[in-house]
C-alpha cells in the first residue's frame, strides 16, 4: 500500500468521533507469518528430536573411552553423572543414555529418525518460503533490516533486561531504553539473525546429506564433518534463541501473544514520534 | 521501485556526495513504514478474537495429535501414551513418501559425470571394521568366485579374481566414505570399474538395475545373514564405480570384504558391498537390505 494511503487511513482513523467508540489497533504481523511461525514450533521440535537421535549414531564429540564406564560420549558421561547424583534416579537403566533418552526420538531409532528428519526438513524449507512470502507481501521484512546503532542499542536492551529483575527486588527505578520502530534493537537483531540462522541450517544439512553432488557446498563449510558440527551447533542457536524469546514474550504480556495470533495489537502508540527517524 | 532504478540510485549515492532525488527515494523503500493503525468496532475486534484464538486452538490440538502420530511407535511406548504395536498405514505411507521425494531429490542431483572430490595420500584416515554382524570366517576367500545373471547372453557367466584381475584395467582412487550413521573415512582404493565389467558382460536390453549380493555374510550370532543391495545401473556406470580389490595399496582383508567388494563413493556406506559373490541385473528395482529396515533405496548422496 502507498505510504500516503496510509497515513490517510490513519488520519481518519484518529479523527473519528468519540462517539463511535472504536478501538485502535496497528496491524503487525501478516497470516503468512503468523503461520510460518507457529508451524515453526512443531517443525523445530521434530528436527531437533530426531537430528540428536541420528548425532547419537555417531556423536561428533568424542573422547578417549573411559576405562570404568566404556563411554566415549561426552552427552553419555553427562547422563551417567546425573543417574549417580540426582536423588530417585540410581536405578535407571542405562545411565549414558539418559541424556539422549529426554532430548531425541530414543535409542537404536536411526532408520525414523532419518525419516521424521527429511519429512521436517522439507516442511522447514517450504515454510521458510512461506514466511519471506509473509515478510514481502506484508511488508515487514523493512523492520527487520538492522541499523548503524542496532548493537549498542542491542547491548542497552539486554543489559536493561539482565538488570530488570534485580530493580525489581530492591525497588529501583529501571527504565526501559526508549525506542520508536516496530522492534527494540535487540529484537531487531534477533529476527534478523534467526532466518539466517535457519537458512544456514538448511545450508549445512544440504552439504552433509549431499556432499558428493554438492561438493561446492560441503567445502563451503570446511568439509564434511565441519558441515556437521555447523549443523550441530546451529541447532543450539535455535534453543538459545528460543528460550529467551518465550520467556520475554510471556513478560510482555498477552497483546504481544496475540498479535502473533490474531495480526493485530492495541499498543498503537510508539515510545516516540515515528517522523523523527532521520 | 524496479531494479534499475534501484541500481541507478545506488550509482548515484556513490558518485555524488550530495543527496540525489533517486538516492533518497532509495533510501525511503528500506526504510520502516509507519504504524498502520485502524479503528474497529469492540464487537468486531472481539469476534475477530475469538474466531482468530479458536482456530489457533484447533490447530494446535490437531498439530500435537498429527505431529506426535508421526513420533515413532518405541518413542510413544516410552512416552506411555500408547501400549503394545499400533498400525497406521498413513503414518507409514507420508514418512515413506517423505523418503521417496528425498530419494527422487537425490536422483535428480546425480550425475553420471561429475566425479566426486579425490584426496591425497596425507589425508587417508583410519577406516573400521563395519560389518554390521560378524565378520565371515575367511574360509570363503579361496573358494570365492563372482557369479553374473542376468546378462544379454542369456547365460550365467562365474569369474575367479585372477579372471577379473587379469582381463581389466586396475584403477586407484582415494575418495572417502559417508556412513549413514554420520562418520566418514578417507581411503584409498584400487580395482576394476564396474563399468567396464559391464561392457566386457553386458546386461539385458532392459536391465535398469545391478542386484549385488554377499551369501557369506552373518548376522550378529554368526547366523548366515546373506547381505544385498540394489543399485541403478547409471550410478554402476559411473567412472568412479569400483569392484574393488585393494585397500591403501593391499589386497582386501576379510574385514575389509576380500577378495572383492564394491566402491560406490556417490552412494551411502551401506550400499558399498562387501565380499561380493553374485551380481544380477533385472528390469525392476530389486530388494535391497537396509531398504526393508526402514532406510531410503536410492541413498543418492
Amino acid at each position: 500500500m502507498p505510504q500516503s494511503t496510509q497515513v490517510e487511513n490513519e488520519r481518519t482513523a484518529t479523527s473519528t468521533p468519540e462517539s463511535e467508540a472504536g478501538v485502535l489497533v496497528v496491524r503487525r504481523h501478516h497470516l503468512l507469518v503468523r503461520c510460518s511461525h507457529w508451524l515453526n514450533v512443531p517443525i523445530l521440535l521434530g528436527l531437533i528430536l530426531s537430528g540428536l537421535s541420528i548425532y547419537w549414531a555417531s556423536p561428533v564429540y568424542k573422547h578417549k573411552p573411559n576405562p570404568q564406564t566404556g563411554s566415549f560420549d561426552p552427552l553419555a558421561d553427562i547422563g551417567i553423572w546425573i543417574c549417580a547424583h540426582v536423588p530417585g534416579l540410581h536405578q535407571y537403566i542405562s545411565p549414558p543414555d539418559w541424556v539422549y533418552n529426554h532430548i531425541s526420538l530414543g535409542p537404536g531409532m536411526l532408520a525414523a529418525a532419518l525419516r521424521l528428519h527429511w519429512l521436517c526438513a522439507y516442511l522447514f524449507m517450504l515454510n521458510g518460503l512461506v514466511f519471506v512470502t509473509g515478510l514481502v507481501t506484508g511488508g515487514g521484512w523493512r523492520s527487520l533490516l538492522p541499523r548503524r546503532t542496532d548493537l549498542r542499542d542491542a547491548a542497552k536492551m539486554l543489559w536493561y533486561y539482565i538488570g530488570v529483575p534485580f530493580a525489581k527486588l530492591t525497588r529501583h527505578t529501571w527504565l526501559h531504553p526508549r525506542f520508536n520502530t516496530k522492534y527494540n534493537a535487540l529484537q531487531r537483531v534477533a529476527y534478523f539473525s534467526v532466518p539466517i540462522v535457519g537458512l544456514l541450517s538448511v545450508l549445512t544439512g544440504w552439504a552433509i546429506h549431499k556432499p558428493m553432488q554438492l561438493y561446492w557446498l560441503t567445502w563451503v563449510f570446511g568439509g564434511y564433518d565441519k558441515a556437521r558440527v555447523w549443523h550441530f551447533w546451529l541447532m543450539w542457536v535455535f534453543v538459545l534463541f528460543v528460550v529467551p524469546h518465550v520467556i520475554l514474550v510471556l513478560a510482555d504480556g498477552w497483546d504481544t501473544l496475540r498479535s502473533m495470533i490474531v495480526g493485530w495489537s492495541t499498543k498503537t502508540q510508539r515510545s516516540e514520534e515515528f517522523d523523527d527517524e532521520p | 521501485m524496479n531494479l534499475e532504478e534501484e541500481h541507478s540510485a545506488r550509482e548515484a549515492d556513490n558518485t555524488s556526495s550530495t543527496e540525489s532525488v533517486s538516492s533518497r527515494k532509495l533510501a525511503s523503500f528500506f526504510q520502516e513504514r509507519p504504524p498502520h493503525v485502524v479503528e474497529v468496532a469492540p464487537q468486531l475486534l472481539r469476534h475477530w478474537t475469538r474466531r482468530d484464538v479458536l482456530l489457533f486452538g484447533t490447530g494446535a490440538i490437531a498439530t500435537i495429535v498429527g505431529g506426535g502420530s508421526l513420533l515413532p511407535q518405541t518413542t510413544l511406548q516410552r512416552l506411555g501414551i500408547i501400549d503394545g504395536n499400533e498400525h497406521w498405514p498413513r503414518k507409514e505411507w507420508l514418512l515413506n513418501k517423505s523418503l521417496r521425494i528425498d530419494d527422487d531429490v537425490a536422483e535428480a542431483l546425480y550425475s553420471s559425470n561429475r566425479l566426486v572430490p579425490t584426496y591425497t595420500k596425507t589425508q587417508i584416515t583410519p577406516l573400521k571394521n563395519n560389518y554390521n554382524g560378524a565378520t565371515p570366517d575367511p574360509s570363503y576367500i579361496p573358494e570365492w568366485h563372482l557369479t553374473l545373471d542376468g546378462l544379454a547372453s542369456g547365460l550365467s557367466v562365474s569369474l575367479n579374481i585372477q579372471n577379473l584381475l587379469g582381463s581389466f584395467q586396475v584403477h586407484e582412487q582415494i575418495t572417502r566414505l559417508v556412513c549413514v550413521e554420520g562418520w566418514s573415512a578417507i581411503a584409498g582404493w584400487a580395482g576394476l570399474r564396474l563399468d567396464d565389467l559391464l561392457r566386457a558382460y553386458p546386461p539385458t536390453s532392459q536391465a535398469k538395475w545391478a542386484r549385488l549380493e554377499s551369501s557369506v555374510n552373518l548376522g550378529p550370532w554368526r547366523n548366515p545373514d546373506p547381505y544385498y543391495v540394489s543399485l541403478d545401473l547409471s550410478t554402476a556406470r559411473h567412472p568412479q564405480t569400483l569392484l574393488a580389490t585393494h585397500l591403501n595399496g593391499k589386497p582386501l582383508s576379510v574385514e575389509h570384504g576380500a577378495p572383492l567388494r564394491l566402491l560406490v563413493p556417490v552412494k551411502l556406506g551401506l550400499k558399498n558391498i562387501k565380499a561380493i559373490t553374485r551380481i544380477t541385473y533385472t528390469k525392476d528395482e530389486p530388494a535391497d537390505y537396509w531398504a526393508k529396515r526402514g532406510y531410503s533405496r536410492y541413498d543418492g548422496i
